[in-house]
This record gives C-alpha cells, structure tokens and sequence, in this order.
C-alpha cells in the first residue's frame, strides 16, 4: 500500500559540462512502495538515484525529502535526513580495509546510541538472513560479486531505513543471482512498514516480479510514470521497451 | 554577442574558472580539516594507523636519501673551503645549522610529498571511482573527518619527527665523510655553537606546515578524481605536483618570515 508522498522531485535537471543528463524531471516517491526505475542505460536513471541521495545537487528544480529541500538544508539537518536512507550501490562501495561485519556495522556505528553487543547481535542476524552468516570475518576482496551485493544490501538495511535506493542491484551477476537478489529487494522492503524503496535496473523480468509502480526514463526524461496496467495507453516505446523485453523473456524460458 | 565572441571568452575564462575552483576545493578542504581538528572530532586509531604507514615505512627511504645528502654536501663544501681558506673549523656547526633549519624538514617534506602524497591520492582517488566515498556519505561519515583528518594529524607528527632523524642521519653520515676525506676532527664537527633556538622553531615550523598542506592537497586530489582509473592515475600525479610545488613554496615563505621577525 502506498502511502504519503516521501520524496518530490520538481522539475529537476542535472547536467555535466553543457551536456544536460536528466532534465524537466517531476517525480514522486511514497512511503510503503517499491518504485522501479527503468529505461535503456545510459540515460540517466543512476543519476537521478543520486540526485534523491542528496549526493549529487540539480542545476534546476529541487528534490525534497519530507518537504525538506535537499539544496538548501544545512549539514546537520541533511545528517538527520540520512539516517532515513539506505543506498545499495551498483559496484557494492564496500569498504575494502573492513571486514564483512564491520561493513554492515558501520552505518549503526555512525548513528551512534548502539552499544556494541547489541551492533554485534544485529549484523550477525542481517547476515544470517541474507545467507552470509559465514561470512563475517571475511574481507570484500575475499568475496564473490553476488556475496558483495548481499553484503551492501545487509549494510543499505541494517539501520532499518525508511528510503532504501538499489543502483541495478543486478548489474554484473548471473541470471540465478540476479533473481535471489531481486527476491532478497522484495523481502527487504516488507520486513518492516511504510518503507520506499527505489530500485534502479533495466532487468524488466525482474522488476516486474517485484515493483508497484515504474517511471521509465528515456534521454534524461520521465518517459512513463504509472503501473504497469497503465503501459498500453502510454507512449509506444514504453511499451517497447517493457514488453519487448518480456517477450524475449517469455520466448526464452 | 556573436558565437566566435563567446567562444574567445570561454577559452578563457574555462582554465579561470577551473583553477579557482581547484584553489576552492583545497582551501575548503584545508578549513575544514582545521575545524574538524579544532571540534576534537579524529579517529585516533586511524590517526596511530596512518602514523605508523607514513612514519615507520617513510625510515629507510629517509636514511638513504639523508644519508647520502649529509656526505654529498660535506663533500662538496669543504671541496670548496680547501679551495679558499683550508680551515674546517666552522664546517660543522654551519652544516647542522643549515641542515636544522633547512635542508631536513625541506628534502624530508619531498620525500613524503612524493612517497606519502601519492599514496593518499591513490588510495583516496579509487575510493571516489569505486563510490567508496559517496558510501561514507550515506553513512553520515564525513569523508574530510574519515580520511583526511586522520593522515593530516599523522603526517604533521610524522614529517616533525622523521625531520629531527633527519637532522641525525644526515649529521652522523656528513661527520664520518668529514672525518675519512678530509681528516676532521668529529667533536669540531659535532658543535652547535651556530645554531639556535630560532633554528630549530623554522625547522618545526617547515615540518609541520608541509605535514598538514601535504595531506591535505594530496586528499583532496583524491576526493576529486573523476573518470575511472586513468582518473586515479591524474590525480596521483597532480597530488605529487602540487605537494612538491606547494612544499617548496612553504619553504620560501616560512624562510622569508623567518629572516624578517628573527
């Protein structure tokens, strides 16, 4: 069920020298949903995640967080907005000079107010849950690409955020892994209420398993904002892109 | 304004820009490392850590590089007193004065600035391209608290110290040349009667500015490297530049404010 409106992006633009990346974006992210957000690469989806991160400030328009504009708040008011996110990035970002548990217990450390045994107590149950449970004393480099995702969603998880953002949580994994990967999104987002979750990916098959609502992205604009019972009455190349896809899918298997 | 004009004044204003950007970028890194440090807000552990891979590491490279700085110089100087004046009397005190005030906190700030500067530019710089950095964002670490507080507390320490060994090795390799070329005695060339007390603060003074702008330019280099490896690969080298040009730079101010208020 989706409920109040977490994240506005109004008329958002982003661009890199003269080159604008995404433009005219409006958007809206509410709590207890799992929006997907699709389009061919390389047409802005990522920095559209970031832009709603914070990590990357628009050119035009504005992006709030809870009627916060993420431009104008200072430091510690956007300190207070992150505690809320959780953010899996495409090629993991895992600390490599820390453990797998020191990792997932990083974000809980920076928060502060955890003792330790109970930091403890929790990384080892978020990882157990993911199927890492063995996993612990390892370091990243010691990890294979699927193991790594896990290990950065249990670290986007681990402090119970209310905004979780997955760049293509399947980008450079196979098929089998992919799909656990997705399935593990799925149960992420219904472990606890109201949480929005963001999921950045052009694996349609995948996404369709699992999204509420799709916005799809295409050259730098929102092309498509709605579920996927509203793709035929959109433009044709949603419905190119959604049901080609699915179509090469369904002749596959 | 037509399309030539405004291409005549982007050419130009482009690298302005660019280059007060840079300056920004580093300035602001600079203050808030300071604020940072004043706040009390440093990871002590990493601070031992980062000790530990700038200082102990930094011993043999300084030894050799030092060691054969303090021969070459005796050797040249009293090549050329025998030349003038065949009196080795003030070889000694003038040496480890300049040494104190000079050459030790500057050529051991060169040999961090390349070893060290490039090393945090590397390490830092692939973090940024592997998102590493934007992670600590989102885990509300500051990257300016995490990364580079730590190394700039380390590498001032460090640089003050591996300066005073510097002073010792080059003092130690430049009497025994003393001795076995030239025959001078090593308690005349073991005399402090040059120096003082102003020396010695210049001499701090230089190791602790280029320990504080070598991390500091150095991870900032890092923080802004963009574009994948080859970007890391820019910002190594820019990182050894501008830590050996800003070394240089802090030398000739330092010793001019030196020479003015002493």
């Amino acid at each position: 069920m989706s409920g109040d409106a977490v994240i506005v992006c109004k008329g958002v633009g982003k661009r890199y020298g003269r080159k604008w990346i995404v433009r005219d974006i409006d958007l809206e992210v509410r709590a207890g949903e799992l929006l997907g957000l699709i389009g061919p690469g390389g047409h802005g989806k990522s920095v559209l995640l970031r832009l709603l991160a914070g990590l990357a400030t628009p050119d035009e328009g504005e992006v709030r967080v809870r009627g916060k504009n993420l431009a104008d708040i200072d430091p510690f008011e956007l300190a207070e907005l992150r505690r809320e996110y959780g953010y899996l990035f495409q090629n993991y970002a895992l600390f490599d000079f820390m453990s797998v548990a020191d990792n997932v217990a990083f974000p809980l450390r920076q928060a502060g107010g955890v003792e330790e045994p109970e930091i403890a107590r929790r990384v080892k149950e978020r990882l157990e849950q993911l199927g890492l449970g063995e996993a612990l004393d390892r370091f990243p480099s010691e990890l294979s690409g699927g193991m790594k995702k896990r290990v950065g969603m249990a670290r986007a998880t681990i402090g119970e955020p209310a905004i979780v953002l997955y760049d293509d949580p399947s980008a450079g994994l196979d098929p089998v892994t992919s799909s656990k990967i997705f399935r593990l999104v799925r149960t992420m987002h219904h472990s606890q209420d109201d949480v929005a979750s963001v999921v950045v990916s052009h694996d349609i098959d995948r996404m369709k398993v699992i999204c509420d609502r799709y916005v799809m992205i295409f050259e730098g604009k929102v092309l498509f904002d709605g579920p996927e019972e509203a793709i035929e009455g959109a433009d044709p190349m949603v419905g190119k892109f959604f049901f080609g896809s699915l179509g090469q899918s369904s002749g596959a298997s | 304004m037509n399309a030539s004009t405004t291409n005549f004044f982007e050419a130009i204003g482009a690298p302005v820009v660019d280059i007060a950007r840079a300056w920004g970028s580093m300035f602001g890194c600079g203050l808030r490392t300071l604020r940072a440090i004043a706040m009390a807000r440093i990871a002590w552990r990493e601070v031992i850590h980062q000790s530990y891979l700038i200082g102990n590491r930094s011993v043999p490279f300084i030894t050799v590089t030092l060691g054969f700085l303090g021969m070459i110089s005796v050797y040249q100087v009293a090549m050329q007193i025998k030349q003038i004046i065949p009196d080795f009397t003030m070889l000694g005190p003038a040496f480890i004065q300049i040494m104190i005030r000079e050459f030790a906190p500057t050529i051991t700030g060169l040999m961090i600035a390349t070893r060290v500067g490039s090393g945090i530019a590397a390490e830092i710089g692939s973090m940024t391209v592997t998102e590493q950095v934007d992670a600590l964002r989102m885990c509300n670490a500051d990257p300016i608290v995490y990364l580079i507080v730590p190394r700039a507390i380390a590498c001032m320490v460090m640089v003050l110290m591996l300066s005073i060994y510097a002073v010792l090795v080059s003092t130690i390799s430049g009497m025994l040349m003393a001795n076995g070329a030239f025959d001078i005695n090593m308690r005349t060339f073991l005399s402090l009667q040059l120096t003082n007390g102003d020396d010695i603060v210049i001499g701090a003074v230089k190791a602790l500015a280029y320990g504080f702008s070598i991390p500091i330019i150095a991870g900032n280099a890092g923080l802004t490297t963009s574009g994948g490896s080859e970007g890391v690969g820019w910002a190594t080298t820019r990182a050894v530049v501008s830590t050996s040009f800003a070394v240089v730079v802090l030398d000739f101010l330092i010793s001019a404010a030196g020479y003015i208020f002493t």
